[in-house]
C-alpha cells in the first residue's frame, strides 16, 4: 500500500476540513510524513475559500461542522472542481448522511474514530483513482493532439452514424474552410459533414458488418471543388462482445502520387509512340526491299534482312506492351465493357495461333465445356489476355508438344485454362513471373523472345475485371495458367 | 489487272508513303502522294483518285475530318476511303487519344502496324 502513496509522479495536494483540531493535526502529521502538501480548514467557509484559491487533488471533509456543513459544501466543490476526490469523514455513524454524501459525489468515507492505517488506505484508494483518471486524461489529450495534427483526415462515428470526432484535416478535405466546424459537427449526423455518398455507404457497410468478419473498406474519390484525389478507408470498432460501437474513416491525400503516376504514364506512352511509328516504317521498308520492289536481293541479303525484321518486330512489340502498361496505369483499362461470347473469342484466338503452332510442330486444341455464359468485359482487353496466354504457351513448348485451351464455369467464375507440355517454370521464377519485365532466364529460355510484360498485363487486366490469374507448373513437364473472370450476377 | 487505277496515299510519315507507294506500283496501280489532310484535299481535286489510303493522325487536317468531308460531298462520295488507324494506341490524356476507325463513314480500315500484303488484299476487295 505504501508504494502507491509514495510512488505518485506528482506531489498530491490535500485539504482537511474538520472542526476538530485533533483530527486536523493527526491528518496533517500523517499526510505530511507521506510527502503530501497539506492544508487545513476548521470550517466549511474557510475550506471553500482555500478551494477557490487552489486546486486540491483530495479533500477530507467532515460532514458535521458548525456553520456550513460538509453536505452543503460538497456540491459547490464538485461544481468547480469535478476531478477533485472527496472523502467524507463521518463523525457519528449515521448511515443516512453517508449515503447522501456519496449520492452527491463523494468518492469514499471514513467513519470516526479512524486509525492512521484507515486514513492511509482511503488515501491510497483515492490516489489510485486519480492516477486512473489522469491516465485517461493524458491518453485523451495525447490522442487529441495526435489526431488533430495528422495530415490524414480522421472521422469517428458512433453506431448510429453520428459524428464522434472529426479532425481538422478531415474537415478540410470535405471542402470546409473554417476549422470551428470541428466543434459544431460533434453529435451531428454524418451527412451534415460528408456529402460523398460513397463514403457514407462505406460507413454504413462497416457498421452492418458482424463480429465474424472485420472489413477494411476502401474507395477512391475526388473532392467536388478541387483536383484532389483521396483514398478513404473505413473500419468498424467493436466492444469485447464484438458489437459494433462505430466506425473510423481515414482519408489519405493521393493527389501528388496520382499526378506523378500520370506523368510517368504519359511519358512512357509518348516515348513508346515515338519509337513505335518509325519502327513500323522501317519494317515496311524492309518488306519492300525483301519483296524485291527496289531491285533484286541475294539470298544472303534476304536472310540478313529477315533477321533484322524479326529484331525490329520484337522492339515494336515491346513498345506496344509499354503502351498497354501506360494504358493500364492511367486507368483506361476495362472502361468500355460489353457482353462477350467467350467461346467465339477463344475459337478465333486458337484459329489465329494455329499457323504459328503448326509451324512449330505443336498441337493446339480447344475444349469448350457445355454452353458458356456470356461475360461482361472489355473485348480488346480480354482478347489480349488469351492472345498472351496462348502465344506464351506455344513459345515455351518444344516441338511435338501440346497446348490445350479449356473453358468451363466453376462457382461464380468462368475459368479458361491454358495448359502446355512445355519447359515449365522453376519454383523461384513462379513467384515473380507476373512482375513487370521479369523473365525466367536459363539455358532453355535463352532463345525465346519476349518483353517480360505480357503476364503482368494479363494479371492487371484480369484484376481490373475483378478476376484473377493462377498458375501451376512443373519444370520440364509443363504449365497451366488459369484465368478467372466473374460471371454476371 | 488493276486497270491502272489511281490510289492516293496520305500519311505524314514520308517513309510509310514511299513503301506503300512502291508496293502499290508493283501491283500495277498508279500512285499519288500527300503528307497532310490539306495537301490531300488538293490532290483529290486535281487527280480524282479511285481510292485513298488515309492516315488518321495528321497535321493541318486529320483523316476523320477529311473522310467525313469527302463522304458528304456528291462529287467525292464514290471515292473509296481506307483509314489507317492506330486503334491499339488510344492512350488517355495525351494528344494521341482518338476514336476507333469504325465510327467514321470510311469504307474500310486497317490498323497500324500495317502488313503490306494485308493492305493490298483490303484494297483489292474494296475496288471490286
Amino acid at each position: 500500500m505504501d508504494k502507491e502513496i509514495s510512488n505518485v509522479w506528482f506531489k498530491p495536494r490535500v485539504l482537511v476540513v474538520d472542526d476538530e483540531k485533533r483530527i486536523r493535526d493527526g491528518c496533517f502529521k500523517m499526510l505530511s510524513d507521506e510527502g503530501f502538501e497539506v492544508e487545513l480548514a476548521e470550517t466549511g467557509e474557510i475550506g471553500l475559500n482555500k478551494i477557490n484559491d487552489h486546486h486540491f487533488d483530495i479533500i477530507l471533509l467532515d460532514l458535521m461542522m458548525p456553520g456550513l456543513s460538509g453536505l452543503e459544501v460538497l456540491p459547490s466543490i464538485l461544481d468547480d472542481h469535478p476531478d477533485t476526490v472527496i472523502i467524507v469523514i463521518t463523525g457519528y455513524a449515521t448511515i443516512e448522511h453517508t449515503i447522501e454524501a456519496m449520492k452527491k459525489g463523494a468518492f469514499d468515507f471514513i467513519p470516526k474514530p479512524f486509525s492512521p492505517d484507515d486514513l492511509r488506505l482511503a488515501i491510497a484508494k483515492a490516489l489510485e483513482f486519480i492516477r486512473t483518471l489522469q491516465g485517461i486524461a493524458t491518453e485523451k489529450s495525447r490522442m487529441r493532439v495526435l489526431i488533430n495534427h495528422l495530415g490524414d483526415g480522421v472521422l469517428a462515428t458512433d453506431n448510429k452514424e453520428k459524428i464522434a470526432l472529426a479532425n481538422p484535416a478531415f474537415i478540410k478535405m470535405m471542402g470546409n474552410k473554417t476549422e470551428d466546424v470541428a466543434e459544431n459537427v460533434i453529435g451531428e449526423s454524418v451527412e451534415n459533414l460528408v456529402e460523398d455518398p460513397k463514403i457514407r455507404e462505406m460507413i454504413a457497410e462497416a457498421l452492418r458488418s458482424t463480429g465474424r468478419d472485420f472489413p477494411v473498406l476502401s474507395t477512391e474519390f475526388h473532392a467536388d471543388d478541387s483536383e484532389n484525389v483521396y483514398t478513404a478507408t473505413c473500419v468498424p470498432f467493436r466492444d469485447r462482445l464484438d458489437r459494433n460501437l462505430g466506425a473510423i474513416t481515414v482519408l489519405h491525400d493521393i493527389t501528388a502520387m496520382k499526378k506523378i503516376d500520370q506523368l510517368k504514364s504519359d511519358f512512357v506512352s509518348m516515348v513508346a509512340h515515338e519509337i513505335k511509328s518509325p519502327m513500323n516504317s522501317v519494317l515496311m521498308q524492309l518488306k519492300v526491299v525483301l519483296d524485291e520492289l527496289a531491285g533484286p536481293v541475294s539470298d544472303k541479303q534476304k536472310e540478313i534482312l529477315e533477321r533484322a525484321s524479326e529484331r525490329i518486330k520484337a522492339l515494336a512489340n515491346l513498345s506496344s506492351d509499354l503502351l498497354d502498361i501506360a494504358k493500364i496505369e492511367s486507368g483506361l483499362i476495362a472502361q468500355e465493357k460489353e457482353m462477350l461470347n467467350i467461346a467465339e473469342i477463344l475459337s478465333n484466338q486458337t484459329k489465329f495461333y494455329k499457323e504459328s503452332s503448326d509451324d512449330k510442330g505443336v498441337v493446339l486444341n480447344l475444349e469448350l465445356n457445355g454452353t458458356l455464359p456470356t461475360i461482361v468485359a472489355n473485348k480488346q482487353n480480354i482478347v489480349e489476355v488469351f492472345a498472351n496466354l496462348i502465344s506464351n504457351a506455344i513459345r515455351y513448348t518444344p516441338k511435338g508438344g501440346t497446348v490445350n485451351v479449356n473453358a468451363s464455369t466453376k462457382n461464380e467464375y468462368l475459368v479458361v485454362k491454358v495448359s502446355d507440355t512445355g519447359i515449365g517454370i522453376n519454383e523461384e521464377d513462379l513467384q515473380r513471373i507476373f512482375d513487370r519485365f521479369y523473365r525466367a532466364k536459363n539455358e532453355k529460355t535463352r532463345n525465346i523472345a519476349g518483353t517480360g510484360l505480357g503476364l503482368s498485363i494479363v494479371k492487371s487486366i484480369l484484376e481490373a475485371h475483378n478476376g484473377m490469374i493462377k498458375v501451376d507448373s512443373t519444370p520440364d513437364r509443363g504449365s497451366v495458367f488459369s484465368a478467372y473472370l466473374p460471371l454476371p450476377v | 489487272m488493276s486497270d491502272n487505277k489511281l490510289i492516293l496515299v496520305v500519311d505524314d510519315d514520308p517513309d510509310l508513303v514511299e513503301s506503300v507507294g512502291m508496293k502499290l506500283e508493283s501491283e500495277g496501280y498508279k500512285v499519288a502522294k500527300a503528307y497532310d489532310g490539306v495537301e490531300a484535299e488538293e490532290k483529290i481535286k486535281e487527280e480524282k483518285p479511285a481510292l485513298i489510303v488515309l492516315d488518321v493522325m495528321m497535321p493541318r487536317k486529320n483523316g476523320y475530318e477529311l473522310c467525313t468531308q469527302l463522304k458528304e460531298a456528291s462529287e467525292t462520295e464514290d471515292i473509296v476511303v481506307i483509314l489507317l488507324t492506330a486503334v491499339a494506341d488510344a492512350v488517355s490524356s495525351t494528344s494521341y487519344t482518338h476514336m476507333d476507325g469504325k465510327n467514321t463513314p470510311a469504307d474500310d480500315y486497317i490498323a497500324k502496324p500495317i502488313d503490306l500484303d494485308d493492305l493490298m488484299a483490303i484494297i483489292k476487295e474494296n475496288l471490286e
